[in-house]
């Protein structure tokens, strides 16, 4: 894989896709449809949005209403899965890792 | 491509494919195709009173569409190969 | 392509007797006569099985020509599967008498949640709609 005379390394964004790009082998945050948030390292992404994550915790979200006090109560239910594949069209938004020296 | 040719890499393994309805099923990862469609073989189901019609089920095929996450063997994951693979997949895709 | 192997492919389930799952919760078994390259399915002398817990009862249908994005999963039915699953028939009328009840009940509770979190300015979003978020 070393031979291919890779893409010069400067971090323009261009379009949306370059900043996955430079996410790859970083941890991100994925937010899904049906209230479900994705924390895992960026092994492979396509142009559906396809990914592949590593160390992947699932958050899920509910609310429920109490039946005696009325009131809402969000629960959220966590999983780690050690490698998982999120297909593309479930994803609303991919966060970047936040880096120290940004601007 | 690269997760049709990924898939086919794993095929022979165990996963765990998640629906959207919220059905997983475990199995043995048969075949797939470019639209990520899934055979697997000696399934089962994690829920079977919620889904008592996958008790009589061996071997599926799945709608690619279907499907919200797949769940892999990790120790069967190149992962530098998968990075050095996307990579290579965006600089082409951008000379398109 | 469709013939290299690895690929998944609907060829060798022609004129097998299969089980479908559709995508509003429907199981249908039927003899596939015809596929495409969307999952366009044809099914022949089909009947739809209800499954209440582990009764479940037949309706004769007919055929279907079944748009291939409402296609969950197409499985062959093991009949030792089948034998070891504890499933067993029952008279159809009951079963549907049972699942209409049930889904009365389930209807009255979602409603019942929907209702208390429009009254607190939240929109349910996802309340066990397996139809819009596909």
């Amino acid at each position: 894989m070393a031979e291919e005379a890779e893409q010069p390394t400067v971090a323009t964004v261009e379009e949306p896709f370059d900043l996955v790009r430079l996410s790859l082998d970083e941890k991100i945050y994925v937010k899904m449809r049906n209230d479900r948030e994705l924390r895992g390292r960026l092994h492979a992404y396509d142009q559906h949005l396809n990914m592949i994550l590593g160390d992947a915790e699932e958050t899920v979200t509910t609310v429920e209403i109490d039946d005696e006090t009325y009131e809402e109560i969000y629960k959220s239910t966590k999983r780690t899965i050690p490698m998982l594949f999120v297909r593309g069209d479930g994803v609303i938004l991919i966060s970047p890792p936040m880096r120290a020296n940004v601007g | 491509m690269l997760f049709y040719s990924f898939f086919k890499s794993l095929v022979g393994k165990d996963v765990v494919v998640e629906l959207k309805n919220d059905l997983s099923i475990h199995g043995t990862l048969h075949s797939v195709d470019q639209f990520l469609n899934i055979k697997l073989t000696d399934i089962s189901v994690t829920d079977p009173d919620r889904y008592p019609h996958m008790l009589s089920v061996k071997n599926c095929f799945i709608r690619g569409s279907v499907v919200r996450y797949i769940q892999l063997p990790a120790d069967e994951c190149d992962t530098q190969l998968l990075q050095d693979t996307a990579r290579k997949e965006a600089s082409q895709n951008k000379k398109k | 392509m469709s013939y290299l192997p690895g690929t998944a492919s609907l060829i060798n389930e022609i004129d097998k007797r299969l089980l479908i799952v559709l995508r509003d919760g429907r199981t249908l078994i039927g003899y596939l006569r015809t596929i495409d390259q969307f999952a366009n399915l044809v099914l022949h002398q089909t009947i739809e099985r209800i499954h209440v817990d582990k009764q479940y009862g037949d309706i004769p249908r007919g055929i279907f020509i079944i748009r291939g994005e409402n296609v969950i999963l197409l499985g062959e039915v093991d009949d030792e599967k089948f034998k070891n699953s504890g499933l067993e028939e029952a008279p159809i009328d009951e079963v549907l008498e049972k699942q209409r009840s049930l889904q009365l009940q389930k209807q009255k509770e979602i409603e019942e949640k929907r209702k208390a979190l429009r009254e607190r300015g939240l929109e349910p979003s996802h309340l066990e709609s397996i139809q819009e978020d596909f």
